[in-house]
């Protein structure tokens, strides 16, 4: 295993996370949206609490005390065609 | 198409026996048991990359397997996005693996 993946749907991997915390002093928010990590597909429900626990790990602040990695709507993935109504031709 | 379902469990018992279903996987035929998932019909019979990563092309395959983190969508009969670990399989289902997106030239990594 050569790199460590934390965030599966943008494929990014735990030093490229460490290494733009230390190097920016990132808060998660920043983090996520430098690195794309818990911006994929199932919107940060598998990752989320990784990153917050590795911020909390390399700053030594508590988890979501400032900017957290806030959860928003759709909580599951929705198509549109569910949401709005399909047109039928 | 090997075989490795799990048919004596030592907690859960003898599996009972099930029609079998024959779907498609990437044009490959496939088999699977009534009530399978396209993911366990799929594991069952040794096929565990699903998809790929749509940028860098890396593999994946199952992971939740509840749903809940979208590693494995596949394409069912034309409809992109179905999650492979709660789909069940049906009677000549076409299920194509998830390909890498068109990247733009100076930002793909095969390029």
């Amino acid at each position: 295993m050569d790199k460590l993946i934390v965030c599966r749907c943008e494929e990014v991997d735990l030093d490229t996370l460490v290494e733009h915390a230390r190097q920016y002093d990132c808060s998660a928010r920043e983090l996520k949206l430098r690195t794309r990590a818990g911006m994929g597909y199932c919107g940060g429900r598998t990752c989320r609490t990784s990153i917050d626990a590795l911020l909390c790990h390399l700053t030594g602040s508590a988890a979501g005390d400032e900017l957290p990695l806030k959860v928003q709507p759709p909580v599951r993935p929705v198509s549109l065609s569910t949401l709005g109504g399909r047109l039928e031709s | 198409m090997s075989n490795m379902r799990i048919v004596d469990h030592p907690i859960l018992g003898k599996l009972e026996e099930r029609p079998a279903v024959s779907f498609t996987f990437d044009g490959r035929p496939c088999e699977g048991v009534a009530g399978d998932t396209i993911a366990s019909a799929l594991l069952a019979g040794g096929i565990r990359m699903l998809r790929v990563q749509e940028v860098t092309g890396t593999p994946r395959g199952l992971y939740c397997n509840i749903g809940h983190c979208c590693e494995c969508r596949v394409t069912v009969d034309g409809k992109p996005g179905v999650r492979a670990c709660l789909a069940e399989i049906q009677p000549g289902m076409i299920v194509e693996s998830g390909k890498p997106l068109p990247q733009r030239k100076e930002l793909a990594p095969h390029a």
